[in-house]
This record gives C-alpha cells, structure tokens and sequence, in this order.
C-alpha cells in the first residue's frame, strides 16, 4: 500500500479518476500507471486538474507566492484536491496483461501505483495503446501518444528499434492524415 | 423607506458628531464619569471603563509564528413529523498554525442525540423536551470542548488564541431556572478555568456589532443627576430627555470615527447581569477597526487585565481578519466545516427511515411531513 501515488474516486469502464495524496503532486502526463485491487487495471494518466475540494468554494488570488502563501494562508492546502483521469489501456488476468477493457472497473478507493519499466515494457510491446488513445474521444491524443511513446522508449532503454517499430504503426493508423502524422512525428525527434 | 433612510442618515451623522464630542470630553475626566457609571441604576447595558475611553491603540507587532483555533457547530433539530425523536450536532475543530511550522487542520465530527438525556432536560425541576434554545447551548458548550481538546492535542506555543464566533456572555441563561442555568454554566466556566491555566487567551468576536454599551456610557455621562437612576427619572415630563440626543446609535458607529485601521479600543467591562455568575471569568470587550469594519471583541478578565494576553488578541484578530478579506479566517473555516445544510438534513432522516426499515420496524411519518415532501399538483 506504501507509495502509492493516487486513490481511485471515480470508476469507470473507459478510465478512472484518482486523487492525490498531495496537492500539486501527480504521476506525469502520458505515464504508464495501474491500480492494484481486485484484477489490476493498466492505464495512461491524460489529465491532471487542481482545484477546490469543494463545490461552491473557488480559489482565489492572493498575489503572494506559494512559499508565502504555505506560511500564511496554509488552510487552502487542505481546501484543494489534485486529481488524475486514467485512459484504461487493458488489464492483468492470470498473470498476463490483456489489451481490452476489464470486465469490471477498478473498485473505488483502490491504490494506483505508478507501472514499473517491466510493466511498461509489456504495455509497449504491442501498438495496441497507440491504437486506444486513436480511438478515444475526449483525450489529447496527439500529446498522448508523444508522452507515452517517450516514456516507454526510457524504459526501454531508449530502444532506436521501438521507435522505428511505433512510428511505423502510426504512419498506418494515420495514413489518412498525413499532416497529423508529420507532426507527430516531428515532435517526437 | 428610502426617504426615511436617507433623513435618518443627516440625523445619524449629527448623533455621531455629538457622542464623538462627548467622548472627547468625558476622556478628560474619565475617572469621574467612571465613578458615576458604577454607582447608577439605568435601564441599559453600560460600558465600565478604566482608562480614557477615547484612546486608541496602535496594532501591536504580530508574532511570525502563531496558532489560531476555533470551533462552530451545526444541529439537525428534532423534528416531530419525523419517524424518530432524535438530532444531530456537528462540530468542527481548526487549528491554523502560520509562520515557520504552518500548517492546518480542519476537521469536522458529527454526534447523534437520541437517548432520553439528550432528549429531554430539567427545567425548573420539571422535565421538559430540549428545545432549539437547549439545543444550541448545549452545543455552544461543545464547540468550547472542542476547541480545548485543539488545545491539549496540539503542539501550542505562547502564541495560541482560541476565538468564537460571538458574544462570550451566555445572556440567554439569564431567563433560566438555576438547575438548568447550572447545567451550562458549570461546565462553561469549568473550561475557562483551563484555558486561564494554560494561558491560552479565548475571545469572542463580533463582526458588526449592534451593541450600544458605550454610548450609554455617555448617555450617563449626559444625565444631568448626580447618579442616575432611570426608573426614577426625573425628567420624563420634558420634550426630550438630558440623554436621548445620543440615543440609537451604536457603539460601532462612534469608534469609526475614533478608531483607524489596526487601531484598538480601550478594554471596557460589560455589566450583563449574568456575569455575576462568571467570577474571574468577568467578560470584557474592545472594539477594533479590522479596515473594512468595527469588530467588537470579548474577553475574560485574566486576558484583559494582562497586558502581553491583550496585545497577543488585539494583533492576531487584526491578522485573522485581514487574511480572511474582513472577517478572520479560523471561524469562517469553523462554520465552513461545521455546516449543515439542508439537504444533509433530509438525507440524515432518510437515513434513519432506512436503518429503521432494515430493522422491521413500520415506519410512519406525519401526514404533514409527507405532503411536503410529495406535493402534488
């Protein structure tokens, strides 16, 4: 349970939301993460919000800086929540990570960890994630799939290989969008 | 009424230009007007003074690192349509350290009411059901519990000040038979006691404060007599009697124009009647311009007659004021935690109907609380 870096407070088949433990503090955007009761659900982290804990109470300007502010307004650090929304990539059964969405979401309150290399190296092995965030309405997905092909390819240990193998799924995927996928991959070099 | 308003307001600003006049005067000589306050019989709450009552005093420096503490509470009052005589009190506790080791603490803790206790108390020696009035003591209590327990949980300082929302004067006990009375009372002044002897000042702060305490001061100070007694006035058969040309204005009103920004009140001493119960306890008060307002603060008499307890007050209500944009932010955060609205409300007796239904009761509510709740067309 130690280390955790967000509990799920809102479940859903396509994606989950989870709450920081600390305000400010997320996994980043486009990481690799999974939660751990019940069957484990594997996703990518899409948005990350701070704001109120509470409906009908908005932050406000106090024009000082977030030092001053810890000194001498330290009520709002417990008045603000930060929350990630997960895109569900696919789920752990029997052992083996599955590219399909889980029969049942994750159980709400369950811990969500951040995916270790040997689990994002599983979850890029395959082009399926390129193919969810394609396919997801709702997501930034060019931005997405950047982020996450960058961060498996630190995983990978910066494997020139998975990069070339990655770019080419997109050329097919996007080849009706040559512009899209010329800047895509501009960015990623 | 606007017209109305409007000629009130040429009358008000002439009122104030006498009482501030007034003030001025009876500063020179204040011993004597002191003296005569304690020997007259008005029919009015007065202010006791013991120094010129038109000084004003600076904001003291604020101590970099300090704790502020308070609690409020909330209540679902019984409600006799529902299916069950029972209520609810929510109490919340704050505590707000600034400076070098900041941080916070709000918490909020609701307590369920359903026993015979709860329900019912002595009054008189009789027993009757607790009542709203009962019920919003009992928790005024509470919320002084609650916030000694901040208090004995807390890694305090010598810069600790525990502040409540309104008047430190349970007036409302005045009407009260003793065994009632004595069954707030004792305990209230029993965490005084705690407080005075872990030196943790407690005040009372009152955001726009209707009180007239001062004014009748001067009010006193214009009567012509020797020593007033107003229940044998002389001079009822006049036009307009010796003290009315100050009368209906507010203590607020006079120390707007005495008072600026950051600048406190002399400390007065309130006469309520129920005080003579308080002992050492004796509430007293100030008023203070917070910038966007006169706040009037209460205080017992072992944090008025210390002079570091009294500018530890005066400064840090300053503080809490102007970081809460006006009205300081450790009670707005109590209420905030404390509240109940009144969906909780319904969803509190939906509750109950349910744990009540689970457990093969009938349920029935009365015809008058359904037809509230299903009005139809």
């Amino acid at each position: 349970m130690s280390g955790y870096i967000g509990e799920v407070v809102e479940s859903g088949t396509k994606g989950f939301i989870a709450r920081s433990p600390r305000v400010g503090e997320a996994p980043s955007f486009g990481s690799f993460v999974r939660t751990d009761a019940g069957s484990p659900v594997y996703g990518l982290v899409y948005e990350i919000i701070t704001g109120s804990r509470e409906p009908g109470r908005k932050p406000d300007a106090y024009d000082m800086s977030i030092e001053e502010l810890r000194r001498e307004q330290p009520q709002i650090f417990e008045l603000l929540k930060t929350e990630f929304h997960v895109l569900t990539l696919g789920y752990l059964e029997a052992g083996k990570i599955r590219f399909a969405l889980s029969p049942l979401p994750p159980p709400i309150h369950s811990f969500v960890y951040e995916c270790t290399d040997e689990e994002k190296e599983a979850l890029s092995s395959e082009d399926f994630f390129l193919r969810a965030i394609i396919s997801s309405p709702n997501v930034p997905a060019d931005d997405l799939i950047i982020s996450s092909l960058l961060g498996a390819q630190r995983a990978r240990k910066n494997d020139r290989d998975f990069m070339v193998r990655m770019g080419k799924s997109l050329s097919r995927y996007l080849k009706d969008d040559y512009e899209r996928l010329a800047s895509i991959l501009r960015r990623l070099l | 009424m606007i017209r109305e308003r409007k000629d009130f307001a040429g009358e008000l600003s002439d009122k104030i230009a006498l009482a501030k006049e007034e003030l001025r005067l009876r500063s020179e000589n204040w011993e004597e007007l002191s003296r005569k306050v304690e020997e007259s019989r008005t029919s009015w709450l007065v202010a006791g003074i013991s120094s010129p009552p038109d000084t004003a005093h600076p904001l003291p420096e604020r101590p970099r690192s300090y704790t502020a503490l308070s609690s409020d509470g909330s209540q679902i009052f019984p409600d006799r349509h529902e299916v069950l005589p029972c209520y609810l009190i929510n109490i919340s506790s704050i505590a707000l350290t600034y400076g070098d080791n900041a941080g916070a603490k709000l918490e909020s803790d609701p307590s369920l009411f359903y026993r015979d206790e709860d329900r019912f108390t002595t009054w008189g020696g009789k027993r009757i059901p607790a009542d709203s009035e009962v019920i919003s003591l009992r928790r005024t209590l509470m919320e002084f519990e609650r916030i000694l327990e901040l208090v004995k949980g807390n890694e305090t300082d010598g810069n600790t000040i525990a502040l409540s929302d309104g008047t430190l004067i349970l007036w409302r006990l005045e009407a009260a038979p003793p065994d009632f009375r004595n069954g707030i009372m004792v305990p209230f002044l029993r965490i005084m006691d705690e407080f005075k002897n872990l030196r943790i000042p407690v005040a009372g702060y009152i955001s726009y404060p209707g009180s007239t305490d001062v004014i009748n001061t001067l009010r006193v100070g214009l009567c012509p007599e020797k020593v007033s007694y107003c229940n044998r006035c002389p001079y009822t058969e006049l036009p307009e009697l010796p003290c009315s040309p100050i009368e209906g204005l507010t203590d607020r009103f006079l120390f707007s124009t005495v008072l600026d920004t950051g600048e406190a009140s002399p400390v007065f001493k309130s006469s309520s009647k129920i005080l003579d119960m308080y002992g050492v306890h004796h509430i007293y008060f100030f008023y203070v311009n917070i910038g966007e307002e006169i706040a009037r603060v209460e205080i017992p008499e072992w944090v008025a007659g210390d002079e570091r307890l009294l500018s530890l007050v005066h400064t840090l209500v300053f503080d809490q004021a102007k970081k809460g944009k006006g009205y300081p932010v450790v009670i707005a955060e109590a209420h905030e935690q404390a509240v109940v609205k009144a969906k909780d409300r319904d969803f509190f007796f939906s509750l109950v109907r349910e744990a009540m239904v689970r457990a093969d009761f009938a349920v029935t509510v009365s015809r008058k609380g359904l037809s509230k709740r299903i009005p139809g067309v």
